[in-house]
């Protein structure tokens, strides 16, 4: 029995035999049956079901590849579908206890060290908490030099770039392209093929002659241990391109590579090096834009818009075409859906400073909850955190949710929250992860760039409305925004949003250009006072991004973070709840336990960052790190 | 009220030329390496550099020459005599005062009335005397650590990595110069606050009267004007 | 779990789909005609080594390598994807059988982990490492698979042809080892070392490259692996296993900006004339003159730019020591826009200087005190008079050093018989008045 998509005026995903998903509902099964697995010569073997027959039993994925960072799924799978779920990520780092008592503008510099995809994010949030805090209401933040705040706008672009062609390309496609299948691509169809998709040539013969030479040495490479064999829930391959898309898709796979790469040299060129830019601090820019170095950035952001406009998009809708033209109108595309709360705290500052009139503006919305189907600006004092599930001391932090300026967590691993086995699943009650459960207004919110589009559209930017509305309609879907949310939904909405980055840098830098004709080259301006506390609100790539900074004669008193991921991959609240990716897998069909093509699928649309996504701050009780941090509790 | 003679047989001449040389490049090595730490003002770096390496190997050369000399020119080993030993043996414990750095400290600490008896240098000088060169040494080891054509060469790399980086390194040089400024300001003040006999000695090699002493008796024995 | 038999049948299920994904194609590209048969003939080898195992042939043209990630940002391998000349595409078809990447494999979960499994069996492998090891919480800090970092460093370590740490973090523990190292972060060579001195780790440690900074720089680690892969030499390292054609020079003895450190033109403030004049970052924390790295001669993404020509001084991202993660770079050079790092006593920062001029502020004051004392107690005009005999010869006069005070009265009338001591002190005292007005 296959999941039913119904594309009417509702989008229901319906499982098997199941409820509707909706409102933040959450289905839960008890575990039944009988475990599939089978000790073989010390391998655990799965047989392959009986046609009708659906697999039942604990379905893992650890490592989860093609992330950054470390992160486990672990699901529950009863007759095909997933139950129960539970992400959890596997690192503690503890950024924040580094960044005490070191000099305010050192954060710029250390706190981006959390993220190698989105460093130009963090050291910005780092700077605007600095900022803000030099100043009461804002006045130092507001008083930035108009060219540093274009400058950083035009570094945040590349690097928005650099993630979002990256993640398309390079972790994601290999999710949907078999580049091993592409060996048996006919060159001339391949050729016709993409003529009518309208995406760019490439030198499609050099290319199989080197896949094949590839193939021919036997050794695989990053095609190790690959699910290019993974099945759809009808026992069909669940890679469904041609051979010749295949081949396309690969080739602009390499291009890619060489296209994230131009847009880093754009951050490369005004931060020194990427990542891990040097150029951005509090109170602007050490960069001095010159008519060469300008020259250099915007050759390359032309290079990258005609690029995007003319192969990344075209390459989106044409394998999305692929995985939505199936029989029947069914598709795997639209799963993934989850309680539909969307934040975006908005980045690309305006020349208002107001974040919700961001080139892409900060807001909250909802598909279904009453209070935010209408967009609201946001109110940091509703975010609040709690460590139900996550590896602290409980003794010091019973759970109970808290806003991060009054954050007392402390970390603590006890050997008993250790899983015996892989396959096992974290104990009722039990703490699974070292990642914290933020929420706004009580309720888990899905952070990304389908929370900044959505935001965006509610707010009415018009080339992201253009831009929605026109993808819906090339899906076949017009006007059904709630289609968005979903695996394809997230994957579509980066898309849109990247070409929509790039067109700004351009007027950006035709914005810079111009205010330095009109004599206003200022980039950086000397703060008097660096006492104080603020908070970054920002966004990374993969969504809302906040760093908090409270300081005192320059040195950071305490420090406070939380990433888009944590959002994204929160585990259950004190109240149960569970955060936007263990929602987005319950209902997901799978096959084969051991690859769940759909539930990794459905994690990568999130784009998840784990590396990033820990984080705790010293106790509030006056105890010492050291003293928390013991493996034997608190003494 | 008593000093004793100040002849020239206390300081040859070519121990008062070293002198002067130490004095120039000590001062000049401070003055440059203050800039090369901060350079408050421009345009003067490379000067700086250059001078500060420059006196460095002065002082370095001078030094080596100060200490072969002492073995080989002749210096009056006690104040207020004429007679003549080899140089070295003035850095040495002599029998004119031993057992006395209790009564040194005691005097300088004014718990003793009455001026040691003693040879041309006290026991607290003579020790702080022995001690320089080998500063010299020290700072010219750590700075040399630090001049990129020898920072790579074996010893001075070591060191560098024993301290754990060139920073740890400048800041030991940097500190070892406070050595330096912290002796000449008691060298001075100590050398002169008993009348300026001793430095119109050592800079103008001008001799003086005072009380005459008996190296083999070794007491004072009279006094002498210089009238004659 | 793929077996054998498992992956055939799967990879023909694949190859038997192709008839059905082509009618689909053409469902969707509406205008096309294609006909083509499929050349089974193309894809034996690589069919043949899927069915030897999940990372295919073992040996071949490609070195295999264990591209391992632990505490990290993902950055050193976003800094290698930025890599100019070999591209990231020919690395990994054409150099490298990178068998095991978490960011770029193609697999995930049991079947990357099973490619990770047969590699470490068949041995002769590079392990590159990114990120730190956390040994926090018994290495509960991290783990990946339901297994601790710990002990996947050890298993990849122990037949390993070479190691290549990547990147600060996991050359010496980089900035997550800064004070206080909340979850236990440390090198790979230090653990590896402590490994096997507490007999943890039994086999020889493999030869390790350290390649500090932070990212590692692509063309560096590019630098290492044509190295070994092409010339097939290891490179020359020093002392800290780092390779000597790049971490021997100090990021200011080929700095562009040198001839103005050199002329003494420095910038003083952000946004100040002098910073537009590119002058000398020095004053502003520079961390050049004491990191060795060679960034003004590789520089940054595709040698488009580095830190100093963006403006920023250099925050010594490549101070490293792999044995003392104490040493990392954050505690080293932080903080980076100081241009001297502060020294702290007792929780109390200081500049060096602050210290130097107090404790020589100290002596000063100590000498003015000092001097008031011995001009009061008259000893400024020729100090105070001789003791008749030595203190101690008066108490040990069995020992004393020449003949009695006594014997030398006598002998004192027979020395001076040519002036009398007061004349002398008043010409001593006259000569001293003269020179103090000339002070």
């Amino acid at each position: 029995m296959a999941k039913k998509i119904i594309l009417t005026d509702d989008v229901e995903i319906v499982p098997d035999g199941g409820e509707p998903l909706g409102d933040g509902e959450q289905q839960v099964v008890p575990i039944s049956g009988e475990v599939p697995y089978e000790d073989e010569e010390g391998l655990k073997k799965e047989p392959r079901p009986a046609p009708g027959k659906r697999p039942s039993g604990s379905s893992i994925v650890d490592p989860v590849n093609r992330i950054e960072g470390h992160l486990r799924l672990d699901m529950v799978v009863e007759n095909g579908f997933v139950t129960k779920s539970w992400v959890s990520g596997g690192l503690f780092r503890g950024m924040e206890i580094v960044l005490q008592n070191r000099k305010s503008a050192d954060a710029a510099y250390i706190a981006q060290r959390i993220c190698g995809v989105c460093p130009v994010s963090h050291a910005h949030s780092a700077c605007i908490a600095a900022e803000k805090s030099y100043g009461a209401n804002d006045s130092f933040y507001q008083a930035l030099p108009t060219a540093a705040r274009i400058i950083r706008n035009i570094i945040e672009g590349a690097q928005f770039l650099h993630s979002h062609i990256l993640w398309f390309y390079n972790l994601a496609a290999l999710d949907y392209v078999n580049p091993l299948n592409a060996l048996s691509a006919d060159i001339a169809s391949t050729v016709a093929l993409a003529n009518a998709a309208g995406t760019t040539q490439a030198d499609y013969a050099g290319l199989q002659r080197r896949l094949k030479a590839f193939a021919d040495n036997g050794q695989l490479s990053i095609f190790s241990g690959n699910w290019f064999d993974a099945k759809d829930h009808d026992g069909r391959s669940a890679y469904k391109l041609p051979p010749e898309l295949d081949l396309i898709a690969t080739a602009h796979y390499l291009e890619a590579l060489e296209m994230q790469a131009v847009a880093s040299e754009i951050s490369g060129i005004i931060g020194g090096k990427m990542p891990h830019i040097m150029s951005s601090l509090p109170g602007g820019t050490t960069f001095v834009p010159t008519s060469q170095n300008l020259d250099d950035i915007l050759f390359r952001i032309e290079r990258l818009q005609n690029w995007i406009r003319n192969t990344m998009i075209p390459d989106t809708l044409a394998i999305a075409g692929y995985y939505l033209a199936v029989e029947g109108g069914e598709s795997d595309f639209f799963y993934g859906g989850n309680a539909g709360n969307y934040i975006a705290w908005g980045v690309f500052e305006s020349p208002s400073f107001k974040p919700e009139e961001r080139y892409l503006p900060g807001g909250v919305w909802s598909f279904k909850d009453s209070k935010y189907t209408k967009v609201q600006n946001w109110d940091e004092t509703l975010i609040t955190e709690t460590t139900a599930y996550s590896f602290y001391d409980k003794n010091i932090d019973d759970g109970t949710p808290l806003n991060p300026r009054d954050g007392i967590t402390a970390p603590l691993y006890k050997e008993e929250y250790a899983l015996d086995d892989i396959r096992d699943h974290p104990k009722d009650g039990a703490p699974y992860t070292w990642d914290k459960a933020p929420r706004y207004d009580g309720l888990p919110f899905e952070a990304g760039a389908l929370s900044r589009l959505l935001v965006a559209y509610n707010r009415g930017v018009p080339e992201i409305v253009e831009g929605v509305d026109g993808v819906l309609k090339a899906l076949g879907v017009p006007g059904k925004l709630e289609v968005l949310n979903s695996t394809l939904g997230r994957t579509g909405a980066r898309n849109v949003e990247t070409l929509y980055v790039a067109d700004k840098m351009r007027e950006w830098v035709n914005e810079l250009i111009e205010a330095i004709k009109g004599g206003d080259s200022s980039t950086f301006l000397e703060a008097k006072e660096h006492t104080g506390e603020g908070a970054g609100m920002w966004e990374a790539p993969r969504g809302a991004l906040y760093h908090y900074m409270k300081v005192k004669d320059d040195v950071i008193d305490k420090y406070q973070i939380i990433i888009p991921t944590t959002w994204n991959i929160s585990p259950r609240d004190q109240a149960g709840t569970q955060g936007p990716i263990e929602t987005s897998l319950l209902g997901v069909p799978v096959e084969d336990l051991d690859k769940p093509i759909h539930a990794l699928r459905a994690v990568h649309s999130f784009d998840p960052c784990v590396a990033c996504a820990v984080h705790i701050t010293e106790p509030k009780t006056g105890k010492k790190f050291s003293t928390v941090t013991n493996p034997w509790g608190v003494k | 009220m008593a000093h004793l003679a100040h002849y020239r047989q206390a300081h040859p001449l070519p121990f008062v030329i070293t002198h002067w040389i130490n004095l120039v490049s000590m001062i000049l090595l401070i003055l440059t390496g203050f800039y090369i730490h901060f350079p408050l003002f421009s345009g003067f770096m490379g000067v700086a550099r250059g001078a500060h390496l420059f006196f460095a190997f002065v002082l370095v050369i001078n030094m080596v020459f100060r200490v072969i000399a002492a073995f080989f020119v002749k210096s009056a080993p006690d104040g207020g005599t004429r007679k003549l030993d080899y140089d070295f043996k003035g850095f040495l414990p002599q029998k004119d005062n031993r057992h006395q750095f209790g009564a040194w400290i005691a005097y300088y600490l004014f718990f003793k009335k009455e001026h040691p008896l003693g040879g041309k240098y006290g026991v607290p000088q003579k020790l702080t005397y022995v001690a320089i060169p080998l500063l010299i040494l020290l700072i010219a080891f750590t700075g040399f650590s630090l001049w990129a054509p020898t920072s790579v060469v074996g010893p001075f790399a070591a060191f560098n990595a024993l301290v754990g980086s060139m920073m740890v390194t400048r800041i030991i040089h940097f500190f070892f110069m406070f050595v330096f400024i912290i002796f000449m300001l008691i060298h001075v003040y100590l050398a002169n606050i008993e009348g300026l006999a001793p430095s119109k000695m050592m800079f103008a090699w001008k001799e003086h009267g005072g009380l005459v002493y008996d190296p083999e008796l070794h007491n004072i024995v009279g006094e002498d004007d210089l009238e004659d | 779990m793929t077996t054998k038999e498992t992956c055939i049948e799967s990879f023909d299920a694949v190859l038997e789909e192709r008839g059905v994904s082509r009618r689909r194609f053409l469902q969707f590209c509406g205008a096309l005609a294609v006909t083509l048969g499929l050349s089974e003939a193309m894809v034996p080898s690589i069919h043949e080594a899927l069915a030897e195992s999940v990372i295919g042939k073992a040996d071949g043209n490609l070195m295999p390598v264990i591209w391992l990630e632990l505490a990290s940002c993902t950055g050193c391998t976003e800094s290698l994807a930025s890599a100019e000349t070999p591209d990231v595409a020919t690395i990994v078809l054409e150099l490298l059988s990178l068998n095991y990447a978490e960011t770029l494999s193609a697999g995930a979960g049991f079947s990357l982990e099973e490619a990770k499994e047969q590699t470490i069996e068949h041995g002769g492998y590079i392990v590159v490492v990114e990120g730190a090891l956390m040994e926090g919480w018994n290495g509960n800090a991290l783990k990946i698979a339901n297994e601790k970092a710990v002990d996947i460093v050890r298993h990849c370590a122990s037949n390993a042809a070479a190691i290549v740490c990547a990147g600060s973090c996991s050359v010496d523990g980089g900035w997550q080892a800064a004070v206080p190292n909340p979850g236990g972060a440390t090198g790979i060579q230090a653990f590896l070392e402590r490994s096997k001195a507490d007999g943890s780790f039994t086999h020889d440690i493999p030869p390790i490259i350290n390649i500090p900074s932070c990212p590692s720089n692509p063309e560096h680690i590019i630098a290492v692996l044509v190295d070994v892969l092409l010339i097939g030499r290891f490179p020359d390292l020093n002392q800290y296993g780092m390779p000597s054609a790049m971490f021997d020079q100090y990021v200011h003895d080929n700095c562009p900006r040198r001839g103005h450190f050199e002329n003494g033109e420095f910038v003083y403030q952000f946004g100040s004339v002098e910073e537009a004049k590119g002058f000398c970052l020095y004053p502003m924390g520079c961390k050049g003159p004491q990191t060795k790295n060679n960034c003004p001669i590789v520089r940054w993404n595709r040698r488009v730019s580095w830190c100093v020509e963006a403006g920023a001084p250099c925050a010594g991202c490549a101070t490293a020591n792999p044995l003392k993660s104490g040493r990392n770079w954050v505690d080293t050079n932080a903080p980076f826009l100081k241009r001297f790092r502060s020294i702290t006593i007792a929780d109390i920062p200081f500049q060096p200087m602050v210290i130097g001029w107090g404790v020589t502020g100290v002596v000063a004051a100590l000498i003015v005190i000092h001097g008031i004392g011995m001009k009061a107690t008259g000893r400024t005009k020729g100090g105070a008079d001789f003791e008749a005999e030595r203190k101690w010869d008066k108490k040990h006069p069995d020992k004393a050093l020449g003949p009695s005070v006594k014997a030398l009265e006598a002998s004192k009338k027979n020395a001076k018989p040519k002036a009398k001591a007061e004349k002398v002190e008043a010409e001593v005292a006259s000569e001293e008045t003269q020179e103090g007005g000339d002070e």
